[in-house]
Order: C-alpha cells, then sequence, then structure tokens
C-alpha cells in the first residue's frame, strides 16, 4: 500500500494526500489526539448512533464466551471491550489496546468509571508490531482502525500471528455503499456536513475531512477479503451494513 | 436478506420492550435468572431469521448463535401457534427442534405463568391515583372484550353448528367417527372370512384334482 516518488522516498496515502510513510503514524495520531476528547459524542452525532448497531452485530458475530482473550485494537474508547468484559467473565481477558495513549486514556477512565476491573487490560500497542506471544488470543477486533494503519498486510499479518489456530479476526470498518444513489448521498454528507459537524462540536474540521478521505482510500469489500487471504487467513466473508457503508470482514487462523 | 443494521436495532428494541416488561413481573424474571446462560433460537424459516434469547438478567437477543441450547425452527404462523397454545407437544405443529426440549418447556412453562403488572407500569409515569383509575379502565374494558370474545365463538359455533348446518356438532361429528370406524372394523372381518373362505376353496380344489 506504499509508493515511491521521483526522490525515491517511500509514501502512502494521509487521506487524499501522499506523506512519507514514517510521518503517516504521526498525523494519524495527532488526528486522534485533537478528537480524542469528543470522540464519544462525535460518533453518536455522526451515524445517528447507528455505530452501536454495528458493533453490537461485530459481538454477536464474535461468538466470545466466558473464559476467552480477546484482543480489541483501536479499541478506542472502550465499546467492544466493555461488551466484551462481560462475555469473557472472570476467568476470561480482554486487552483494550490502541496505538494513540489520549484515546487510551478516555477509554481506560471510561471503563473504569464503568466499574470494568480484574479481566482487563490496557495496552498501548502499534497494529503492525503487536507485542504479544504468537497464539494468545481466541478473538481480535479491529473497529474503524484499520484504515488508519501504515502498512495494513502487516498489520494482518501481526493479528494471525497472535491469534489462536482456530481464532477469529473481525475488521469493521468503512466500505464502499453498495447502491450509486446512496454512495452519491454517502459523499455529499461525507465531504460537506462531516466537516461542518466537527468545526461545529470539536472546532476541528480538518480531522473529519480526514475522516472522510481515509474512508475513501480505505480498500473496498472484496480488495480487503482478497488481502485477509493473502495475509493468511482461512474461511473469509464478509457482511456489508447499512447498505455496504460499513462492513463487517471475518476471517478464521488456519 | 434483510441489511443486518435493520436486524440488529429490530432484536435491540424487542431486548429493551422484553426487559423493561420483566422489570413489572419479579417473578417470572426470577424463573428466567435461574437458567441463566441458556439459549433459545427460533428459526422462523420464510424470513430467513434467526432470533436467539440468551436468558440472565437483563435478557439479550441476537441474530446470531453458534450453540444454543434449544433450537426451534418453523414458519412463522406454525411457531405462533406453538407460542399460543398450552400444547408442549410438538407433534404435527410444523415445528421441529434440537436440543434440550426440556429447557423448552420449561420455558414455555414460565411463559404461561407471566403477569406483567402493567398498574405499576403506569403507575410510574402518571402517578397512584391516575395510573390506578387508568388501569381500573382498562381492566374493565379488557375483561368486557374478553367475555365478548367467548361468548361471540360460543355463538357463532351455535349458529354454524344449529342454525346453518353447516358444521356438525362435536356429538355428531363424535358419533359419525364411531360409525366409520365400525364400518372399517366391520369391513376388515369380512375381508378376513372372504380370505378364509377362499383359502378353503383352493384346499378343496386340490383336493378333488388329487382325487
Amino acid at each position: 500500500m506504499t509508493d515511491h516518488n521521483s526522490t525515491n522516498q517511500e509514501t502512502t496515502h494521509f487521506g487524499f494526500k501522499q506523506v512519507p510513510v514514517e510521518d503517516k503514524a504521526n498525523k494519524v495520531a495527532d488526528v486522534f489526539h485533537s478528537v480524542a476528547a469528543k470522540y464519544d459524542i462525535m460518533n453518536d452525532l455522526m451515524s445517528g448512533g447507528i455505530h452501536r448497531l454495528w458493533k453490537r452485530f461485530t459481538i454477536e458475530i464474535s461468538g466470545v464466551r466466558a473464559g476467552h482473550k480477546v484482543l480489541d485494537i483501536a479499541g478506542g474508547t472502550g465499546d467492544l471491550s466493555y461488551k466484551f468484559s462481560q462475555l469473557v467473565g472472570k476467568d476470561g481477558l480482554v486487552v483494550l489496546a490502541d496505538i494513540n495513549d489520549s484515546m487510551l486514556k478516555v477509554g481506560r477512565d471510561r471503563l473504569t468509571d464503568r466499574g470494568v476491573c480484574g479481566n482487563l487490560v490496557v495496552a498501548q500497542a502499534d497494529a503492525q508490531y503487536l507485542p504479544f506471544p504468537d497464539n494468545t488470543f481466541d478473538c481480535i477486533t479491529i473497529a474503524f482502525g484499520l484504515r488508519n494503519v501504515t502498512d495494513k498486510d502487516l498489520a494482518l499479518r501481526s493479528m494471525l500471528r497472535v491469534l489462536k489456530p482456530g481464532g477469529r479476526l473481525l475488521v469493521l470498518e468503512f466500505s464502499k455503499p453498495r447502491s450509486q444513489l446512496l454512495n452519491k448521498a454517502y459523499d455529499a454528507y461525507s465531504f460537506r456536513i462531516l466537516p461542518l459537524i466537527g468545526k461545529l462540536v470539536t472546532n476541528d474540521s480538518e480531522s473529519y475531512s480526514y475522516l472522510a478521505e481515509s474512508i475513501r482510500m480505505h480498500p473496498d469489500q472484496s480488495t480487503l477479503k482478497d488481502m485477509m487471504e493473502t495475509a493468511g487467513f482461512t474461511n473469509c466473508s464478509y457482511h456489508d451494513m447499512t447498505g455496504g457503508i460499513v462492513a463487517l470482514h471475518k476471517g478464521i487462523k488456519p | 436478506m434483510l441489511d443486518p443494521t435493520l436486524l440488529v436495532a429490530a432484536s435491540a428494541t424487542l431486548e429493551a420492550i422484553i426487559n423493561k416488561a420483566l422489570q413489572y413481573d419479579p417473578a417470572t424474571l426470577k424463573s428466567l435468572q435461574k437458567n441463566t446462560g441458556k439459549s433459545l433460537a427460533i428459526e422462523i424459516s420464510e424470513l430467513n431469521l434467526t432470533l436467539c434469547f440468551h436468558l440472565g438478567n437483563p435478557i439479550t437477543i441476537t441474530n446470531h448463535c453458534e450453540d444454543p441450547t434449544v433450537k426451534l425452527k418453523g414458519s412463522l404462523p406454525a411457531l405462533l401457534s406453538l407460542a399460543l397454545s398450552d400444547s408442549t407437544n410438538l407433534a404435527k405443529s410444523g415445528v421441529t427442534a434440537w436440543g434440550n426440549t426440556a429447557f423448552l418447556a420449561e420455558v414455555k412453562s414460565i411463559a404461561r405463568r407471566m403477569e406483567i403488572d402493567w398498574e405499576d407500569a403506569i403507575n410510574q409515569w402518571l402517578g397512584d391515583i391516575a395510573g390506578h383509575q387508568i388501569a381500573e379502565g382498562l381492566r374493565r374494558q379488557f375483561g368486557w372484550l374478553n367475555n365478548r370474545r367467548i361468548s361471540g365463538e360460543r355463538l357463532l359455533k351455535e349458529f354454524l353448528t344449529e342454525e346453518l348446518r353447516a358444521t356438525p356438532s362435536p356429538a355428531e361429528l363424535e358419533s359419525f367417527t364411531s360409525a366409520v370406524d365400525q364400518i372399517y372394523l366391520k369391513t376388515d372381518r369380512l375381508n378376513a372370512r372372504i380370505q378364509q373362505l377362499s383359502a378353503r376353496l383352493q384346499q378343496q380344489d386340490s383336493a378333488t384334482n388329487k382325487e
């Protein structure tokens, strides 16, 4: 997912812009430092609350049960981790991981306030280089995080490594709407209304312009499925949600 | 196949309604809590839709269930008919069951005993005095409607049987089926008698031919 420019410097996309590979992580980090405090309220405003239904569906598909070990990558403010901590019970473990410490602090505080303890740990981790032993987790989820990763193939291979054989990876991410009409409406919403909401609520329209741009640059449903298969996952499939605006990809470690 | 977002929204709404209603029936809630960890999956065949009820406090409803305690599959009318009937027998119901059917019988028994205190729910909103008056009014209306339904059913039955003579009365039907049974038995006996006579004739023929 990287390109070489005329000076032989490796570049990658940051929204619609091309930036040096080593700069992308910092730029993404800046975006999330900026939005962390109002991340939840913005999610509700931008999606009309539908993001809760997408996450609920992800939890249904995860098949997580008591005693499981779950890694919630790019877990942000801990929506999925909270539900997982209830499902795995006292004998299970949930690791809430995020590369961004601002998001992680918000998530950790929020989960502590909700009384989650004992079966949940918080880790600042890069999805490309997960700091866990091989064959550790029964389930890994990455919700609205993969598109921000610089090298998605490397991240998928890293997730495969730490999954137990038979464990499942779930990638919840924005995707490509199936209908042309919906696509046009979605474009208008993403590029006009979304930055406006960002400006009004967080006084930061640029971060939300990046959000819209990064969604357009993210691989579509079938490309991501192919990427998962190339990384080594089997039985890969995906569910389109809300007309394909979001897709949930599932892959199993053989 | 419906969009998963809609399915999840519908199951979340149903879940919220059931959990809210159960707050006003603590006895049922306690009975259901005894079965925490068990799940009942219902697959509606024509809609290709599965609803899985995970018992506990609160009850959760999902559209995916990997290993339910018991699973029922059938058409919507068949499932509704089973839910509304007092019978726990699945024979000829059009519903197929897998798993622990004793748990299914228990759920049915709990559902039959369910008694939601609607008055308490109304009182939460309108206060004790207004809530009680409205609940009394509703009870009277429901009582009246229930009586009308019972007498309506009886009158319709009598009209069809006695006036129109379109359907037989239970006594007539019983007498008719009894007569059919008798004919069936007599026909069987006659058939056996004919076969016996036929065998005897064959024996006589073969004896005559030997002579």
